[in-house]
């Protein structure tokens, strides 16, 4: 290459030349690995070839062998038949295992090892109706820590686990599901009453995130005249799922009906009393009554 | 109605893309449907938006309507403002917190008005039982700016609050101390937490990005877990380092989980240390005084960019845990010194 430059100050055309000659070299060495290549190429053809027809012999091998165990084993039938019958049982127990463990989950705390420690299922249920899950991953580790959890960020979860989590941590799981399945047992209440119940309401349902302090204006009867009654409902133990404090008071500066009080009076004790929405069950029925009572 | 009211009506509503335009005229509910048919939406914009002002007139809409379209709009549009977050706490044997959202909007806006004579604070219930808080600052003699308002977001019963960084930093004490008072907490304090995706910010400071765990129903054996290397393929090809690749996805899936990661754009480092080097000598070293510098790392969505680190090969495995640390902390500012 240097030569050809040095070459190009005496005259282009030797440069030329030179140049010319390389590039002729170049063809005819390419040319000549061309004609390598096909032989090369047939050359790993064949070897394909070669270990292909060995593949497919070692494997016609295979089957034979296989083939002569199964007919082998075939020859043992009635051991065959204790065996199956064994495992059969075997089977049923491992079933009813599954769903023995699968059933602890309506106990309300089921557990399950993981490589680290437990998972802690926490199952919220109402009145007999199975509500939403949560879980708590611990790692068994001095001191025992919290890997992540699914707990809801209002619920006092740091409170409780500094309290009880180190000291004892089945009481820390015991309190963890009180909280967890009141506040399940008060926001079922609150969704039930805004969802079967709102002709009943007057204006929004007020909540919060606890569903601990309820706030509505309501009436008696869904349509038609009937005095409207407010309702404050406030929840101070966190673990119960019935109101604490309840105050039911008239909306306006109207004149209220004679057996306002008494109604007034009633419809508390029955906040106090009864759940939620089966208070509104109870309106209802009562209108139904009524209505009946017209009828005939 | 007042002409300064009408114009912010006029340039909220043409701020409205108009792919969005029904949408959002629907959730704020102010116009009606026989209203909205009598526009005719295949103008040019800014007649569109001229007929829908009329309307507005129509209707008499007050500033308190113009303000709930404003943070109709915001809601729609979070990922354009950059969002702070503020953690409070309670102080030792509070009561139990009887939350009563009427009373914390009102008391809020007491102690704001009570503060500043000129401000206006709007607010609009949204889901999981929070409510978004639009506050345009004013002073003693100045009418609020309606063009820059401040948003606080809010989920009643925690201890944390969004905010959507104002440029008026003065306000801010009052702004910490209304949402302390009317939520009955004791102090606020302002995290190291900043990002544009709202709900990123949410469901790191809730916990909330790691929800995956093991039901007792389900059997997922720890061979399904590993992506890519693909056992079945072709027995003719051996991956090289194989060992060492699934090292790398173990370490991975332990450290950052299989759960899709909250998205930040950045994490930021102040460091104050001390020069450390291992060649001897250099003009840095040896010198009494920290060296102090910002490292800071940018990206669309820097928790899954950090994720495919190792993966790609570009780190080692396991990262430093100063980086994979940002969501457990909840923070993405960091100060470090030498201890």
């Amino acid at each position: 290459m240097e030569l050809a430059n040095t070459l190009r100050q005496d005259g282009e055309s030797r440069g030329g030349v030179l140049a010319h000659l390389e590039r002729l070299e170049t063809q005819v060495s390419k040319s000549h690995k061309k004609l390598e290549e096909p032989q090369n190429a047939q050359a790993l053809e064949a070897r394909i070839h070669e270990l292909k027809r060995l593949r497919d012999k070692l494997r016609a091998e295979v089957k034979q062998r296989q083939a002569r165990v199964k007919a082998s084993t075939a020859n043992v039938e009635p051991d065959q038949i204790l065996e199956i019958s064994e495992q059969e049982i075997l089977e049923r127990k491992q079933e009813n295992m599954k769903a023995i463990l699968q059933a602890y989950r309506f106990t309300g705390i089921s557990g399950k090892l993981t490589s680290r420690g437990v998972s802690v299922c926490i199952s919220t249920a109402f009145e007999g109706n199975l509500l939403d899950s949560y879980f708590v991953d611990l790692v068994m580790e001095k001191p025992l820590w919290i890997h992540h959890h699914s707990v809801p960020v209002f619920i006092p979860l740091e409170e409780i686990s500094a309290k009880y989590l180190q000291t004892n941590t089945r009481h820390f799981l015991f309190v963890l599901w009180e909280y967890l399945n009141a506040y399940s047992g008060r926001k079922y209440q609150a969704d039930r009453l805004q969802s079967d119940f709102a002709a009943f309401l007057v204006g929004p349902l007020q909540r919060n995130s606890l569903c601990n302090l309820l706030s509505f204006t309501y009436k008696v009867k869904p349509e038609g005249q009937s005095f409207p009654f407010c309702a404050r409902l406030l929840y101070k133990d966190l673990t119960t799922t019935l109101p604490t404090d309840v105050t039911v008071t008239s909306q306006g500066t109207e004149a209220l009906p004679s057996t306002w009080e008494e109604q007034r009076a009633a419809h508390e004790n029955l906040f106090f009393t009864k759940p939620l929405h089966q208070v509104f069950t109870s309106f209802a029925k009562k209108g139904e009554k009524l209505d009946m009572s017209l009828v005939s | 109605m007042d002409e300064t009211l009408a114009e912010f009506f006029r340039r909220t509503i043409l701020k409205i893309p108009m792919t969005e335009m029904m949408t959002i005229l629907k959730t704020w509910n102010f116009l009606s449907e026989n209203q909205l048919q009598t526009v005719n939406f295949r103008q040019r914009k800014e007649s569109i938006v001229q007929d829908l002002v009329l309307l507005c007139e129509e209707n008499h809409a007050s500033l308190n309507d113009a303000a709930h379209l404003d943070i109709i709009y915001t809601q729609f549009h979070r990922h354009q403002k950059i969002w702070d977050v503020f953690q409070m706490s309670k102080a030792p044997g509070d009561d139990i917190d009887l939350f009563d959202m009427e009373q914390f909007k009102s008391s809020f806006k007491k102690i704001l008005q009570r503060a500043l004579k000129n401000v206006t604070v709007s607010f609009r219930d949204a889901e999981e039982n929070s409510v978004w808080i639009r506050i345009a600052w004013g002073t003693q003699y100045k009418k609020p700016n309606q063009y820059k308002p401040a948003y606080v977001v809010y989920y009643s019963q925690t201890p944390y609050a969004f905010t959507s960084s104002s440029r008026l930093k003065s306000n801010l004490p009052l702004l910490g101390q209304a949402l302390t008072v009317a939520s009955k907490h004791h102090q606020i304090v302002k995290m190291d937490l900043r990002s544009r995706y709202l709900d990123s910010l949410k469901a790191i400071v809730f916990k909330q990005y790691n929800q995956s765990f093991e039901t007792h129903n389900c059997t997922t054996s720890l061979q399904e877990g590993s992506l890519g290397l693909d056992i079945n393929m072709d027995s003719r090809i051996i991956h090289e380092n194989k060992v060492e690749k699934e090292r790398v996805q173990r370490v991975t899936q332990e450290i950052f989980g299989d759960y899709p990661q909250p998205r930040l754009e950045f994490a930021q480092y102040k460091l104050e240390t001390k020069f450390k080097s291992d060649l001897n000598g250099g003009i840095l070293a040896e010198r009494e005084e920290p060296l102090r510098c910002l490292v800071k790392f940018s990206s669309p969505h820097l928790l899954e960019a950090l994720k495919s680190l190792a993966p790609a090969g570009i780190a080692d495995a396991p990262l430093s845990p100063l980086l994979t640390c940002i969501p457990n902390k909840g923070k993405n500012y960091f100060k470090i010194r030498d201890k």
